[in-house]
């Protein structure tokens, strides 16, 4: 009998159980037998609790109790091998802030449990090993400790060294990665916005251990972590198509949410390209991850909340055909249609974007004659200082000071201001338009190892705000 | 004396537009166009500025305003004494097949039809067309030969269009040329516009119709991308440049007397 709150898969363990018990040549209690999840009014999920419940059954079998302080995590086969369960490392972080000291996990999911530093991890390969285990017949050697400390140099996939011209785009790409900002590129087609876009994971600094322990966290529990090296130190990019549905991109599904892109983006990059293109509630849905660096999601089986704090790169055409502003091909838009299409685009979303820069073809011509370009490597030591710099003064990245935070630790001279303001006259920009530009000076600055926001810094951010143009 | 093009302009043709509605304008003559986006309303603007009388002629019901963003415009042309005509039932709404029609309406209102700016196959052809069976006289204003937006005033040209340089050449093809002689605004020199003063470099390599990015102009220069934005920036402040198609080109700043 199994009471408390079970969905399917945990109802279908009863016959698992069995079974496993028999084939591991232990008996299996032929009295009524009563096996109580608790507590009975959260609802169980998953194939995880077939392990616990059948060791809970052996041991009681044999007037034992379990180890105090210990976990147990696995799918059980019928021959009694152990298998593997998603979001093992989750749950043994989990475990480990809730003071468990000792978690039974499947051996192949044991380097995932590794690595959470402190956690005794025992590798389970079958229930009869693990029973032997607890009997004291033949106890099993804990897991060694994941190998936190030795981050290879995160290889480079796309260089910025191969990017022909567009200066002006890697200028801002490079402010993006040093102060945590997002970025809009507008450019017609084949314009190389995919390729920038690409290059960013390569002039960010590798993940740091607790951040290259989320990012396996939430690949833990979608499955996707490598059994090999679980750990991954290269920062993510996911670029969903234009069609994803509002579930794939901010995450859910039934019973309990699953995450998202953007949750797979975290601390790394998300890239949208087509930005016009997607459905409207889908890029609505994208505003309070934005602001917040995590996203809540409600389903029937509960609530949960992933983290998602990842740089936002978007490309857009600067209208339906792609092609205005084009020097060689025409565009055939109605002024009406470049409109509606870039409405689409306007409002909240692209007042989030702190970044904002056209990006035009390069002449065949050039991409033969030009030299290469300056390596991610070195824009990347650039970066890294500008972050520390960043980090030793305020303690965050400047995408995430708060205006009031920006006012104490940012202070602009008379100069500075009198230009943010009379462009904000100009323009009629928003608050948070202004306080957006602010930020984006403040990383200038920081790029130029300076204490103080200097007129230029100011000139250069406001150079990075199409939006402004058709006030 | 109708003044059509393209409803994408760069920023020399809507300048050339407003500037030549303006003087013609203040000669008396009353200037024709289509309420349409861009160099239509340029020439408008520039006719209301001097407080002359100007004509809309609308491919909609004289009810409906198209493009809607034009109200205010359509207010003020009525307030100055001008005139909104259609040839479309009232509540008509705009409609593809209705606008040949009415360019060919602003050609019979016109003795003369100016061309400002026409890509290649723009409506302000058909326009030009129409005054050719008319036996009206089409003009054309000259562009960079790089820009799109010049292909179709260009080969109007070198059909036999008169060139237009300033308001006085339309003056004088509406043989009015006599009563403006004394105007110190008919001389080429003082077609109306001052190029911004040459204080900083950037400004030498930009044009006033082809958009150059920031890249291209910090190549050229050997500066810097960060200082270049900025730099551009401070002259966008200044009024000295704008953002054109994804670049920068230089503005045309009015002359003093349009102030």
């Amino acid at each position: 009998m199994l009471v408390g709150l079970a969905a399917t898969t945990v109802k279908e363990a009863r016959e698992r159980v069995r079974s496993a018990i028999r084939n591991s040549g232990l008996e299996f209690p032929t009295t009524r037998l009563t096996v109580n999840l608790a507590p009975a009014e959260m609802r169980k999920e998953g194939t995880a609790l077939d392990l616990p419940m059948a060791v809970a059954i052996a041991l009681a079998r044999a007037g034992k109790a379990a180890p105090p302080r210990s976990a147990f995590l696995g799918e059980l086969a019928l021959d009694g091998s152990i298998r593997h369960v998603d979001g093992v490392l989750v749950a043994a972080r989990g475990l480990w802030t809730l003071g468990y000291e000792r978690v039974f996990v499947p051996a192949v999911d044991a380097p995932e449990a590794a690595l959470v530093d402190g956690l005794e991890v025992i590798p389970c390969a079958s229930l009869i090993a693990v029973v032997n285990h607890l009997l004291g017949v033949q106890p099993i050697s804990p897991a060694a400790r994941g190998d936190l400390d030795s981050a290879p140099p995160a290889a480079i996939d796309h260089d910025l060294a191969e990017v022909h011209g567009q200066e002006e785009a890697k200028r801002a790409l490079e402010v993006a990665a040093a102060g945590g900002h997002h970025l809009l590129m507008s450019g017609p087609p084949g314009a190389g916005k995919t390729m920038l876009a690409r290059c960013l994971p390569g002039i960010l600094p590798p993940l740091e251990l607790a951040e290259a322990l989320e990012v396996a966290q939430v690949r833990s529990l979608l499955g996707e972590l490598p059994r090999e090296g679980p750990l991954d130190w290269a920062r993510p990019f996911r670029a969903p198509h234009h069609g994803v549905s509002m579930a794939g991109l901010i995450g859910g599904g039934s019973g309990l949410a699953q995450p998202g892109e953007i949750s797979r983006a975290h601390h790394g990059v998300l890239f949208l390209d087509e930005l016009a293109e997607f459905q409207t509630p889908v890029l609505q849905a994208l505003r309070q991850p934005l602001e917040a660096g995590r996203v809540g999601i409600t389903r029937s089986g509960g609530s949960v909340t992933y983290p998602a704090r990842f740089t936002l790169v978007a490309a857009t055409n600067p209208c339906p055909c792609g092609w205005a502003g084009d020097g060689v091909r025409g565009c055939r838009c109605t002024p009406a249609a470049i409109d509606t299409y870039q409405r689409r685009l306007s409002g909240p979303l692209l007042d989030r974007i702190d970044l904002q820069v056209s990006v035009r073809r390069v002449h065949l011509e050039m991409l033969a004659s030009e030299g290469r370009g300056e390596p991610s490597v070195s824009v990347r030591d650039r970066v890294v200082a500008a972050r520390s710099r960043q980090h030793e003064r305020q303690g965050c990245l400047n995408a995430q000071l708060k205006p009031a935070r920006l006012r104490q630790l940012a202070g602009l001279a008379p100069e500075p201001r009198r230009a943010l303001e009379r462009w904000g006259a100009q323009r009629g920009i928003t608050a948070r338009g202004f306080h957006r530009a602010w930020r984006v000076a403040r990383t200038s600055a920081d790029l130029d190892g300076s204490e103080q926001i200097e007129e230029h810094h100011i000139l250069e951010a406001l150079g990075f705000r199409l939006q402004d143009v058709a006030a | 004396m109708a003044i059509v093009g393209s409803r994408r302009p760069s920023p020399y043709g809507e300048a050339v537009a407003e500037q030549l509605g303006l003087e013609l304008a203040r000669a008396g003559v009353v200037v024709v166009s289509g309420l349409a986006l861009g160099i239509d309303a340029a020439a408008h603007r520039g006719a209301l500025n001097a407080g002359g009388v100007t004509v809309a002629v609308m491919g909609t019901g004289v009810d409906v305003i198209y493009p809607a963003a034009h109200g205010a415009l359509a207010e003020a042309i009525l307030a100055a004494g001008g005139a909104l005509v259609s040839q479309f039932p009232d509540g008509t709404t705009p409609r593809r097949h209705n606008f040949p029609a009415r360019n060919y309406t602003m050609a019979a209102l016109a003795d003369i039809v100016v061309v400002v700016e026409a890509a290649e196959g723009s409506g302000a052809l058909i326009t030009a067309e129409a005054a050719l069976d008319l036996h009206k006289e089409v003009m054309a204003v000259p562009g960079s030969v790089f820009s799109p937006l010049s292909v179709g005033t260009h080969s109007l040209l070198r059909d036999g269009a008169g060139l237009v340089q300033n308001a006085r050449d339309i003056l004088a093809a509406l043989r009015l040329g006599g009563e403006v002689l004394d105007d110190p605004l008919a001389t080429p020199k003082h077609l109306g516009f001052k190029l911004p003063g040459e204080r900083d470099g950037i400004l030498s390599h930009l044009s006033d119709v082809l958009a150059l990015n920031a890249a291209e102009i910090a190549r050229k220069l050997q500066l810097p991308i960060a200082e270049v934005l900025g730099r551009l920036t401070a002259l966008e402040l200044d009024g000295a440049v704008r953002r054109h198609q994804g670049g920068y080109v230089r503005a045309l700043r009015r002359g003093k007397e349009r102030a």
